[in-house]
């Protein structure tokens, strides 16, 4: 009899474990980045404040591989509860396998910005945007003022920009802009800086449901522009074999050309530039664009921007609910906070404090982005349709392709991506 | 039987069910969150209207056109090291050290000293001579791919030749020496068809390799760029299921990889066997 209490007990025991010591598991690329520490530490701990006996258990994976093993994963029901992902066509990819939160966060999603990059295909929300992301130019005021130019007056219009790099293209060095195309990166940044005024917000939604066409006026003038800027020199040489992250930026940090499309939040941001270049020795511009669109007054403030990073919760998770409010955490402002102090990310909740930071750079930039916003071209593009972009941006950069021949590729792999009923 | 069966149920789980539900899994329009459904040979013959995967069986056929580089170079150092030239021991470690090296770190390497601001270039400019882009053009980035590949790979080849000499009949060579032949007669019509069965080995093997071990050397230097000149099989297949969520197209291009790689091993096993009678 008292053995099989014993067993009993300890039956018990093994059955009892799941609930008594369940786990989060949350697979995101920066967990291993000092900068990110304090924000994971306080989400952590909030997290298993708020449901005593349970963990939040945060797992490092390799950027280069993380959708790859992430697909695996989903594939054989093995993911995480909590998913991080990038937005645009990664976050998108990946909406079959979530569940929607519009009705599970509703208060959080009220003060959210940049939802539409993580937006599936029925109009719901399936992550929650921590931080901004989107493209401005940042410059370097000290190469400006040794070329001539006015350190304080950066370019508004495309053809003060052309002025700018024909300044720059006659002195012969430093180079105007920086190239780094080794992975099609910058033809994605440019895409969307180009693009800043070139579309209507009609345009912008024809180009979201694969209506407006590479082929289209408005798009192929930037594929266009893409093709002059390299032929009349406003790039360094080796454009196609520069890797972007973090060669090119640290080589814009050391002198080799005086502009660099760079981000709003993680990396290549006003923090770094910043920190790495001095204050007083770095400005910021939003980019112009080659054409101006009739609902648009050229060199009028504003930044093209979408959700940068966000949380999703995986369908097959035992805990869903445990894994929402995981979500809810990681997206809070309080514990938001920690990373934007951090990291200098731009946050996509409107009630996390900034008023800490004190930078020129992200005061500009804040203003832009109260005055106009604009969603990024490159993340409301397919998966498909970027990496066609990536390579025949280097066959025109290259002189390989026209731009005719670019646009007829580009269609067909839109068409394909974004079937038209 | 017994003691087969680890053997055999290892090589059944882990080589036959992936290969069967591989091809399962390129007959339907799964993604990584959907089972999808059963559309035949559709991915196939998506794959024919793919320019992308035109252009990677292009570079494969490129590829396999430099198989007798990849199979002469290292046969003629090893023949000068195996007839003594001074310092064969050091050639021989020197020349076998790439080997040791992962494709990560010799393509790291090489991004540097083949950037547009890299060594190669610095060493050019020297001369009188302006750089050239190697990784960031088509014409060259291939060729520039290939020659690292082949510079990575030799020792293997080298130490698989030497061994393949060591059972030259030192009679023979004698021999043909006291007959009045020239080195390159000793070469031509002694030392080389006695080396048949290894250059055939070697050829095989190597052609196997390159169609399924440069990932690693492409991803680090060119990311199949510019464009699709570096694209080969291996890395599309890596494309479509990291970059594009379409594991059933992967697993398509994977079926179509593993058919030109059968057809060699069948050659391999077909010359194995005729050697094995000589």
């Amino acid at each position: 009899m008292q053995k099989l209490k014993i067993v009993t007990a300890i039956a018990a025991m093994i059955m009892a474990s799941p609930v008594l010591a369940q786990e989060i598991t949350v697979w995101d690329v920066n967990v291993d980045d000092a900068a990110h520490a304090t924000y994971y530490d306080h989400a952590k701990a909030a997290f298993e404040a708020a449901h005593p006996g349970a963990t939040l258990n945060l797992l490092s994976q390799p950027d280069a591989e993380y959708y790859t093993l992430l697909g695996t994963a989903l594939a054989s029901k093995a993911g995480p509860d909590v998913i991080w992902a990038n937005g645009g066509a990664q976050a998108k990819a990946l909406v079959g396998g979530l569940i929607p939160l519009d009705d599970k966060l509703p208060d959080l999603i009220s003060k959210l910005v940049g939802k539409s990059a993580f937006t599936g295909p029925d109009g719901k929300l399936y992550f929650i945007p921590t931080t901004l992301q989107g493209h401005v130019v940042y410059y370097n005021k000290a190469l400006y003022k040794a070329a001539g130019l006015d350190p304080e007056k950066p370019p508004t219009t495309w053809a003060e920009l052309t002025k700018v790099c024909d300044t720059f293209k006659a002195s012969g060095k430093p180079a105007c802009f920086m190239m780094a195309n080794k992975e099609g990166y910058n033809a994605e940044f440019f895409l969307s800086e180009a693009a800043n005024q070139s579309l209507t917000a009609t345009q912008q939604a024809d180009w979201l449901a694969g209506k407006l066409h590479w082929s289209d006026p408005p798009i192929k003038a930037i594929l266009q522009a893409w093709v002059d800027t390299a032929k009349n020199g406003w790039y360094q040489e080796g454009g196609n074999s520069q890797t972007m992250f973090m060669d090119e930026f640290a080589l814009f940090e050391q002198g080799i050309a005086a502009n660099v499309m760079g981000l709003l939040s993680n990396v290549a941001h006003w923090k770094q530039f910043e920190k790495n270049m001095g204050v007083d020795k770095v400005g910021v511009y939003p980019m112009p664009s080659p054409t101006v669109a009739g609902d648009q007054h050229e060199g009028a403030p504003g930044v093209p921007l979408d959700g940068g990073v966000g949380y999703g919760v995986n369908k097959d998770s035992p805990n869903i609910d445990l894994a929402v409010d995981a979500v809810r955490i990681l997206a809070s402002p309080e514990v938001l906070s920690y990373l934007v102090n951090d990291t200098g990310s731009v946050p996509a909740n409107t009630e996390v404090n900034t008023s800490g930071i004190d930078s020129p750079g992200l005061k500009q930039i804040m203003g832009w982005l109260a005055t106009r916003a604009v969603p990024t071209t490159h993340a409301n593009s397919s998966a498909a349709e970027l990496d066609e972009w990536h390579r025949q941006s280097q066959l025109l950069y290259n002189g390989e392709a026209t731009v005719e021949q670019a646009a007829v590729a580009l269609d067909k792999v839109q068409a394909d991506a974004k079937p038209q009923k | 039987m017994l003691f087969l069966l680890p053997a055999i149920l290892l090589v059944l789980v882990f080589r036959i069910f992936p290969l069967f539900w591989g091809f399962a899994i390129s007959l339907t329009s799964a993604t990584s969150t959907d089972p999808g459904q059963f559309i035949g040979a559709g991915n196939y013959l998506r794959a024919l209207d793919d320019p992308n995967f035109r252009s990677a069986m292009a570079n494969a056929v490129a590829v396999l056109l430099s198989v007798p580089i990849f199979v002469t170079i290292p046969m003629l150092l090893a023949i000068l090291i195996h007839q003594g030239v001074p310092g064969r021991t050091f050639f021989r470690s020197v020349y076998f050290f790439p080997a040791i090296l992962s494709s990560v770190i010799i393509g790291s390497i090489f991004s540097v000293v083949l950037s547009f601001n890299g060594n190669l270039n610095a060493l050019l400019n020297l001369a009188g001579i302006s750089g050239v882009d190697w990784l960031g053009h088509s014409a060259t980035a291939l060729p520039v791919t290939l020659a690292i590949q082949c510079w990575s790979t030799f020792g293997m080849g080298v130490l698989i030749f030497l061994a393949g000499l060591s059972t030259v009949s030192k009679e023979m060579v004698e021999a043909a020496r006291l007959d009045g032949a020239k080195m390159w007669q000793i070469w031509w019509h002694v030392i080389i068809p006695e080396l048949r069965p290894i250059i055939e080995f070697s050829t095989v093997i190597t052609t196997i390799g390159l169609l399924t071990s440069m990932f690693g050397l492409i991803y680090v230097l060119t990311g199949g760029g510019p464009g699709t000149a570096t694209t080969v099989p291996e890395y599309l297949i890596w494309a479509a299921q990291g970059r594009l969520n379409r594991p059933a197209y992967a697993a398509a291009v994977s079926m179509v990889l593993f058919l030109m790689t059968s057809i060699l091993a069948w050659l391999q096993i077909r010359i194995l066997s005729r050697n094995a009678n000589i």
